[in-house]
């Protein structure tokens, strides 16, 4: 499980400058070295931020690749991606 | 001894210098944070203790306390990048803030010793607007109202309690000002965030709720209905109304003296200055 990693990847997009802007040119070779699982990355490449929110991602750091606009991610297409994680995750529930 | 000399209780919304800047002190907020700044300073504080939840930016998921006293001569923040908000360094009181670890963890509270830090926009805002010149120093004291599980709320009480009886037995004659940091229901970046917006308000009655309870010192109802639950359904922030019930633990259990409820936002101002005793 590396959520952890998820996470701490999240909040180097503040941090890290440099960081930040490979993940806006190429995330794929951002995230390429990471300690992430096949389906994370997957996930984060894609800008699936529901999938992420639904593997225990946390949501306040989550945020960071919205805010920076990263992964092609909108307030609206956010909001809606983690909604519908949420939605599926009650019915599951 | 040193003496309280009243606490105060604000929001932290990170993009709220921008907007003062923006619209001018004669809007909402701007007039709201002039009430608190003009009763801060008629208080007369030397020192002020700060109730805050990290907004993973002092500490991380790798290293989280529960509860941590910033023991400091100085601190630097923010370090999450608020707009309009520069960096500053702050002044700090080592010495009080070692006697209040001190005497927490005696009472019974681990708390975490944190000496080198840098701390982000749920300090600086507040600090921005109460006390601009940067000239007074301020103790950070960490609550984790974030990251679940919270510390219960008749604990956060408690343990204001303990920075109470701190402050009362330290020996300088300083003049203690507590701020609470913090909203009552407030979403940042999760599901519930509002269509446009970066943030939500899940559920403004438990913030008119809160706000009640706090404008009738009615403590005790507000200890026994804020439960991880409660606080789960108010928001992913909303946790930080604990940092509102440990200042509270230092003011006393009573009425604010005022209190002003910005609905939209899910958050409040309060005041409780000291009273004669």
């Amino acid at each position: 499980m590396s959520v952890f990693a998820v996470n701490y990847l999240c909040r180097q997009t503040l941090r890290d400058h440099a960081f930040r802007e490979a993940m806006r040119t190429n995330p794929r070779a951002a995230v390429a070295g990471l300690p992430l699982s096949e389906q994370e990355r997957d996930a984060l490449i894609a800008g699936e931020v529901g999938e992420l929110y639904a593997m225990g991602v946390n949501s306040f750091l989550l945020g960071y690749l919205v805010r920076f606009e990263l992964l092609g991610l909108t307030l609206d297409s956010y909001r809606e991606k983690l909604l519908a994680a949420s939605r599926r995750n009650k019915t599951k529930s | 001894m040193a003496n309280f000399v009243g606490a105060f209780g604000v929001p932290h919304t990170p993009i709220f210098a921008q907007l003062v800047d923006r619209e001018g002190p004669e809007s909402e907020t701007g007039k709201l944070f002039a009430v608190m700044r003009r009763e801060l300073v008629s208080a007369g504080p030397n020192v002020i203790i700060i109730f805050d939840t990290d907004h993973l930016n002092t500490f991380f998921l790798d290293n989280l306390p529960m509860l941590a006293v910033g023991v400091a001569a100085t601190f630097r923040g923010p370090n999450d990048e608020p707009p309009a908000l520069p960096r500053r360094v702050v002044p700090s009181h080592p010495a009080l803030a070692d006697h209040i670890r001190r005497c927490g963890i005696l009472d019974g509270f681990d708390l975490a010793l944190v000496q080198e830090f840098e701390v982000d926009h749920s300090i600086m805002i507040p600090l921005h607007f109460l006390t601009p010149a940067m000239d007074i120093p301020v103790i950070p004291i960490f609550l984790n109202g974030h990251v679940e599980p919270l510390p219960p709320a008749q604990r956060a009480l408690a343990f204001g309690r303990s920075v109470r009886a701190a402050i009362d037995s330290f020996e300088g004659g300083q003049r203690v000002a507590v701020i609470g940091s913090g909203s009552f229901s407030l979403e940042v970046y999760g599901p519930r965030i509002a269509p446009g917006m970066n943030f939500g308000v899940p559920d403004p009655e438990w913030a008119k709720k809160v706000h009640a309870y706090l404008r009738d010192g009615d403590i005790a109802a507000l200890v026994a209905e804020t439960s991880a639950e409660r606080l789960a359904s108010a928001g992913n922030v909303a946790g930080e109304l604990l940092n509102w019930i440990a200042m509270i633990g230092v003011a006393g259990n009573r009425p604010a003296t005022w209190i002003c409820l910005q609905e939209r936002f899910g958050h409040a101002y309060g005041i409780w200055p000291e009273v004669a005793s």
